[in-house]
């Protein structure tokens, strides 16, 4: 970490590029320990919390079911029925209480992930690592193609492929970029949008916050210059009040989009 | 130095992806600034004109997204 921000192992007199020489430190942990062949590292331990979290909080939040429910009750009400009311309900429609209990674990799921970026001694969003957001994303990929196929047969693709509504002449190019994002841009993006966020919101956080107690800690040996930690830290402070936005509202998003998705099958009328 | 192919892809994603920024960059800018005026217009369809940005700047988005994984296929 030190070495990467300071750039010790860098020669400047011969490198153009002064590139760290691996990112990948910030990401990737050692196994702690092995379970029947599973390895197990600081990330799945985070994931299993991550799982343990939402458990606890809807459960505790929603065990007694008072007609006026305590500070923290509220609370957990209100972020289910935001995802009942704003997502489920506005985007799906009359069926939407079938898929509100997937929508809800993926939104705390992803949300509880995301926080973890900014919570005091864990700072590791487990969301950056891809294999988290690849796998919610072909869940809903799956669910959506499942819906599709089985709500219009094999009319699903002809449709989209073939789209009927579209003027001839460029039916076959509007009918090709529709294949390619239904199928292939959907998951994908919906992956990577989650992945690119948080790897970017903990790369910047962690190069801030980090350079800046690091030039802080080196003043004794650098002198006055290592001042320049200061205004580092001012800003990476910024960016963690906005990095807490940017993990609700990305939440929020992948919710949204995988209610959209669900959506697009079920009403498919083109 | 001279001859490394692996830094001169680094460094041509980052060109890359610097120029694949600036169309969604624009779109979402577009995009917010008529959802915010489409929200002055009429305060009462917020929640709707809300839920629709955040959409149209999700699907605006992916050609960035797709410019950030060239890091790692680069």
């Amino acid at each position: 970490m030190a070495q990467m921000i300071v750039a010790t192992e860098c020669d400047v007199a011969n490198e153009v590029i002064c590139a760290p020489a691996n990112v990948n430190e910030l990401f990737e942990f050692p196994a702690l320990f092995t379970v029947g062949g599973l390895e197990f590292s600081r990330t799945h331990l985070l994931m299993f919390l991550a799982a343990f979290i939402v458990i606890a909080v809807l459960y505790f939040g929603l065990k007694d079911g008072r007609l006026v429910p305590s500070k923290f009750g509220a609370t957990v009400e209100g972020m289910v029925g935001f995802v009942r009311d704003d997502v489920a309900r506005d985007i799906i429609g009359e069926e939407s209480r079938k898929y509100l209990p997937y929508l809800l674990s993926i939104f705390l799921f992803v949300l509880v992930g995301n926080l973890f970026e900014v919570t005091p001694l864990i700072n590791f969003p487990i969301t950056s690592r891809m294999a988290i957001p690849a796998f919610l994303s072909l869940v809903t990929y799956v669910i959506f193609m499942f819906l599709g196929f089985s709500r219009n047969k094999f009319r699903y693709l002809i449709d989209i492929a073939w789209p009927r509504h579209v003027p001839i002449g460029l039916r076959w190019l509007v009918g090709l970029i529709e294949l390619v994002s239904v199928f292939f841009l959907r998951p994908f993006t919906l992956a990577v949008r989650l992945f690119a966020n948080l790897v970017a919101g903990h790369l910047m956080l962690t190069l801030l916050l980090g350079s800046g107690v690091i030039f802080l800690m080196a003043i004794p040996e650098v002198g006055l210059r290592g001042l320049i930690g200061i205004p580092w830290l001012a800003l990476g402070l910024f960016i963690f009040v906005f990095e807490i936005v940017v993990s609700l509202l990305q939440a929020y998003i992948f919710t949204l989009l995988s209610a959209v998705y669900i959506e697009s099958s079920i009403h498919f009328e083109h | 130095m001279e001859g490394n192919i692996e830094l001169l892809k680094g460094a041509l994603a980052l060109v890359g992806y610097g120029l694949g920024a600036i169309g969604p960059g624009i779109g979402i800018g577009i995009v917010a600034g008529n959802a915010i005026t489409a929200m002055a217009r009429q305060p009462e369809m917020q929640g709707t004109i809300r839920t629709t940005m955040f959409l149209g700047i999700a699907f605006t988005e992916a050609l960035a997204l797709i410019g950030f994984v060239l890091f790692f296929i680069a």
